[in-house]
Formats: structure tokens, C-alpha cells, sequence
């Protein structure tokens, strides 16, 4: 049985929040001020960005892998010091290097 | 037009809320079956932070592959789009390449294989239409 992952209609419902809000910003950037806002709705509509079903799982896959590596370097220290419960200050050790690789 | 703005504010904090809260219920799991597999605990707080992690680097990841699809000339975000987002450690970039060739093959038949197997019964067809003619 595989591991768990993260829901792909939860993932592809926060791309869409953030997609939304960087159109909204795009609009506000090139937009005069006099835009009517049924015209403005519209073209949001027709750029909006959208993402295939394959490339949610694999989006899904890629913060599994996050979260795993994030665990698993943090048991490592963890057990290196011979502690059988992960704490905070494992995770601080191995933080910097987690953020550099993804 | 400034309290609609206030309000669409509001609204968008809470469904960030309600997203971060899903993305723990999801980290949850993950992370306690990881702990499990390696024989070690693991503490709430550890959690709740790689969660909230996870969420921002989500947050970053649809900034980045719309910025990558984009690039290309597209609207929709594909896999390699994705596969890029991982271009900063190769190890990863492997891993997700194997995983979206997994995923590629467990795909149903395209209209292209459709198509390909259509053709031998065809030509079975014509063979059999000579023979009985």
C-alpha cells in the first residue's frame, strides 16, 4: 500500500486561490482605472491559469516528498542523539539545508 | 469599492485559514506513517510546523509553475512544469520524473492507442475478405 499524500482537489484548490490573486494583481497593474468591472471579471476568467489532472498528482507527490524528507532528516538527528522522539530542535538542524533543496 | 475590496480580504483569509487547517489533517498522516516506518515519535508541534511549510512552499509552488507554463507560451500547468519546481536538487528531479512516467503509464488508453489497435483488426479484415473472395 502506498503512503498517504496530500488531496489533489485540496492542492488544486490553493494554485487556484493563488492564481486568482496574482491575475487580480496583474489587472490592477495594467488596467486604467476606468476598466468597467463585468470587462475586468471576464478577462480574469480568460487568463486565468489551470493545471492538468497528471500535474496535480505530481504536485501532491512533490509536497509528500517535503514533508517526508522534512520527518525523515529530522529523525536522523533525532536519533543520532540517541532521542526516540522528534523535537523542534531537531528540525531547526535540518531546516536550512530542506529549504535549499526544494 | 474599498469595503468590497475589505470584504474579498476577509473571505480570502479564512479560506487560507480553512486550506492551512486541510493541509495539517493531510500532514498529519503522512508525517505520523513516516515517524512510524523510522520506529520514532513524533512531537505535535513538529507537525504543525512542517504543515504550515508545506503550505507556504505550495503557496510558492503555484506561483513558480505558473510562471513556468507561462513561459512556454501556455495557460495549463503540465508535469514538467512541476518537474522544474524540483530543479534545485537532482535527486528530486529523478524522483519526480520516475513518478510522472509512472503516472503516464497507468494511464487509460489514449485515442492515439485506440487507434493503433484498430488497425491490425482492419487489416485481419481485408486479409479475410481476400481469402473468402
Amino acid at each position: 500500500m502506498e503512503a498517504n499524500s496530500f488531496d489533489p482537489e485540496l492542492i488544486r484548490a490553493v494554485f487556484r486561490l493563488v492564481w486568482r490573486k496574482q491575475a487580480t494583481g496583474r489587472e490592477k497593474s495594467q488596467l486604467p482605472d476606468n476598466e468597467p468591472e463585468a470587462g475586468a471579471s471576464t478577462s480574469k476568467k480568460s487568463r486565468l491559469t489551470f493545471a492538468n489532472a497528471n500535474a496535480l498528482k505530481l504536485s501532491c507527490e512533490l509536497l509528500r516528498l517535503f514533508v517526508t524528507e522534512g520527518i525523515q532528516r529530522a529523525g536522523t538527528i533525532a536519533e543520532a542523539e540517541g532521542s526516540s522522539k522528534i523535537e523542534a530542535t531537531h528540525l531547526e538542524r535540518v531546516l536550512p539545508q530542506l529549504l535549499l533543496d526544494f | 469599492m474599498e469595503s468590497n475590496v475589505e470584504h474579498g480580504e476577509e473571505g480570502e483569509e479564512s479560506v487560507i485559514e480553512l486550506f492551512r487547517d486541510r493541509f495539517r489533517l493531510c500532514t498529519i498522516s503522512i508525517a505520523e506513517a513516516e515517524a512510524k516506518q523510522n520506529g520514532m515519535e513524533i512531537s505535535p508541534l513538529i507537525v504543525a510546523c512542517v504543515s504550515d511549510l508545506a503550505f507556504k512552499y505550495a503557496r510558492q509552488m503555484a506561483k513558480d509553475v505558473e510562471l513556468f507554463a507561462r513561459h512556454a507560451g501556455r495557460k495549463s500547468v503540465n508535469m514538467e512544469d512541476v518537474i522544474l519546481c524540483a530543479h534545485r536538487n537532482d535527486n528530486l528531479t529523478a524522483m519526480l520524473r520516475s513518478f510522472s512516467n509512472d503516472v503516464k503509464a497507468k494511464e487509460p488508453l489514449s485515442d492515439k492507442q485506440k487507434k493503433r489497435k484498430k488497425i491490425p483488426q482492419s487489416d485481419d479484415k481485408a486479409a479475410a475478405d481476400l481469402i473468402h473472395s
